[in-house]
């Protein structure tokens, strides 16, 4: 499924977690993986998400480093 | 006889005031709690605090009660130590989250069975020689309102929640909304109508344009930390993120039959300063679970490598994810010894302690070459350990760190035929870490793999991989 992190696109596997698209998304930008869970992950309204959150195709979330 | 008609008549007007007085309702509800069961002392305090203020506080779930900490997904009954701790709480009533799936239709119907509390979900249909207590709506008499609750759950692309297939059989799944709308009567009915939703907070704002007749969603499944309840077409919604960091606190004011007032606010539960003695007694013995130490099998030769704990781990996925090839990476292998004797759960959650799920793939051999590389240029340079195929890794002889080219063997000893298509199975991390191109970026399996390990050592009974080795190096 496609799903974005910070306006980048990614594909990445069904049943995947925001901490799966940020490992993923740490991965390609070729940043320290560990740093996944030392941010804060946000919805596209803006909420709060956990690194747990289920996602579904489509969807965006953006991080901020803590 | 004057006086007596008129101390009657002014007793009818005070008790028609009384009676048309505005009533509030009170809900502390919960979500996607994920079996944080050391939370719970604080959590019955929360609800005793409030209980003292409202007695007839209702308290809710929005599902998802389970799944998360071995303690409570692997007790003798599987998750039977939340259910124990939501009765001992007050929990009135909960939906089904898809996790609540994972032990499949008899381990739910035993916990419902279990529960003081309602399971409500209108989309969900058991088979009826389950005889599970499900119901698609309750209607609860609160301080004399009548409060109708109606529950719905996610369905995933497959046609079921986000559960392992095998867990979902035995059921059948409706569309959640248009099975909702069948349940609209409730507001002729009540004065108060609550959906106790397990579709995430993006459908539940979309849902809410079309269920003016919803008073308050309690939202789950999405983990969306909300401040307190939005308003969305003038239903209110409220969610927060998972394992029992917070409960929301919602009033609504009845006047007349209807909801006029609605305001909630989050109570933070893990630093809330007062415990639930009795609820922590219980939790303290809930986190001394002796199935832990039940023996799943026997080791007849040491492990005494890395590579061997890993070929275990690798066939094991291989093996119960009845695919062609299993690997995980290496640093997922948490230990490099383990004595002849007895296996234990313990072992094995030590083993593989991070609550990866299996993850299928259907890719090329050429695909799967990339992917291990992948995994290994992302796991400080360590080679996967592999279950069904062996590899060559072909390293530089001027710089042996540097790998030169990795060729693939089969079961047979030959090549792999790098265009044949292979069921692949890894664990979510690897999945996500392993960024070489492939068409296929697979399937969450909802299998953990700690399980798996569990259920293939169960079914070998016997093991011995002593000497066992998958990773040949040729320095070039």
């Amino acid at each position: 499924m496609k799903v974005k992190v910070n306006r980048r696109t990614l594909e990445i596997f069904e049943g995947a977690t925001a901490r799966h698209a940020l490992l993923k998304y740490f991965r390609i930008r070729k940043f320290d993986l560990s740093l996944v869970e030392k941010v804060d992950v946000f919805d596209v309204w803006g909420h709060p998400i956990d690194l747990d959150a289920p996602l579904t195709e489509g969807q965006t979330i953006k991080y901020k480093a803590l | 006889m004057k006086r007596i008609l008129l101390t009657l008549a002014a007793a009818g007007a005070l008790a028609l005031s009384a009676f048309a007085q505005p009533k509030e309702l009170h809900i502390l509800s919960a979500n996607d709690m994920h079996a944080k069961i050391q939370n719970f002392p604080q959590l019955a305090a929360i609800a005793d605090s409030l209980r003292a203020q409202y007695p007839s506080l209702l308290i809710l779930s929005a599902g998802d009660n389970r799944t998360g900490d071995p303690l409570n997904d692997i007790y003798e009954i599987p998750a039977y130590p939340m259910v124990a701790l939501m009765n001992q709480v007050g929990f009135k009533a909960t939906t089904l989250g898809n996790h609540e799936f994972d032990s499949g239709p008899a381990g739910l119907t035993r916990l419902i069975n279990l529960s003081t509390f309602d399971y409500i979900c209108c989309n969900v249909i058991p088979d009826p020689s389950w005889g599970m207590h499900l119901r698609p709506y309750e209607i609860f008499d609160v301080n004399g309102m009548t409060v109708g609750i109606v529950g719905i759950v996610q369905i995933g692309i497959s046609g079921h929640p986000d559960s392992h297939p095998d867990n979902c059989k035995g059921f059948t799944f409706l569309p959640p909304e248009e099975t909702l709308q069948q349940y609209s009567w409730l507001r002729d009915k009540c004065d108060v109508v609550i959906l106790l939703s397990h579709i995430g907070y993006e459908g539940d704002v979309d849902l809410s344009a079309r269920v003016p007749w919803i008073d308050l969603i309690v939202s789950g499944h999405s983990h969306t930390q909300l401040a307190g309840g939005e308003i969305h077409n003038g239903v209110m919604i409220t969610q927060n993120v998972n394992r029992l960091q917070r409960v929301t606190h919602t009033t609504l004011t009845v006047d007349g039959g209807k909801v006029t007032a609605k305001k909630a606010e989050n109570i933070e539960v893990q630093d809330y300063p007062k415990k639930n003695r009795v609820v922590e007694l219980m939790t303290d013995f809930f986190c001394t679970n002796p199935e832990f130490e039940r023996v799943v099998g026997t080791i007849d030769a040491p492990f005494t490598s890395y590579e061997e704990l890993g070929i275990l781990m690798a066939d094991s996925f291989r093996e119960m994810g009845g695919a062609d090839v299993g690997f995980c990476n290496y640093g997922g292998v948490r230990y490099d010894y383990l004595p002849a004797g007895p296996f234990t759960v313990s072992d094995i959650l030590k083993l593989d302690p991070f609550g990866n799920d299996a993850v299928e793939l259907t890719i090329t051999g050429e695909e799967l070459r990339q992917m291990l590389l992948s995994c290994c240029a992302a796991d400080e340079d360590r080679f996967p350990v592999v279950s069904g195929i062996t590899c060559e890794l072909i390293k530089d002889k001027k710089n042996p760190s540097k790998i030169k080219n990795l060729v693939l063997y089969g079961p047979d000893g030959k090549k792999l035929n790098l265009k044949n298509s292979y069921k692949v199975v890894t664990n979510t991390y690897v999945a996500s870490i392993s960024t070489s191109p492939r068409k296929d970026q697979g399937r969450a399996m909802n299998y953990q793999t700690a399980q798996m390990i569990q259920d293939y050592v169960a079914k070998q009974g016997h093991l011995n991989y002593a000497g066992r080795k998958v990773i040949k190096e040729t320095l070039k």
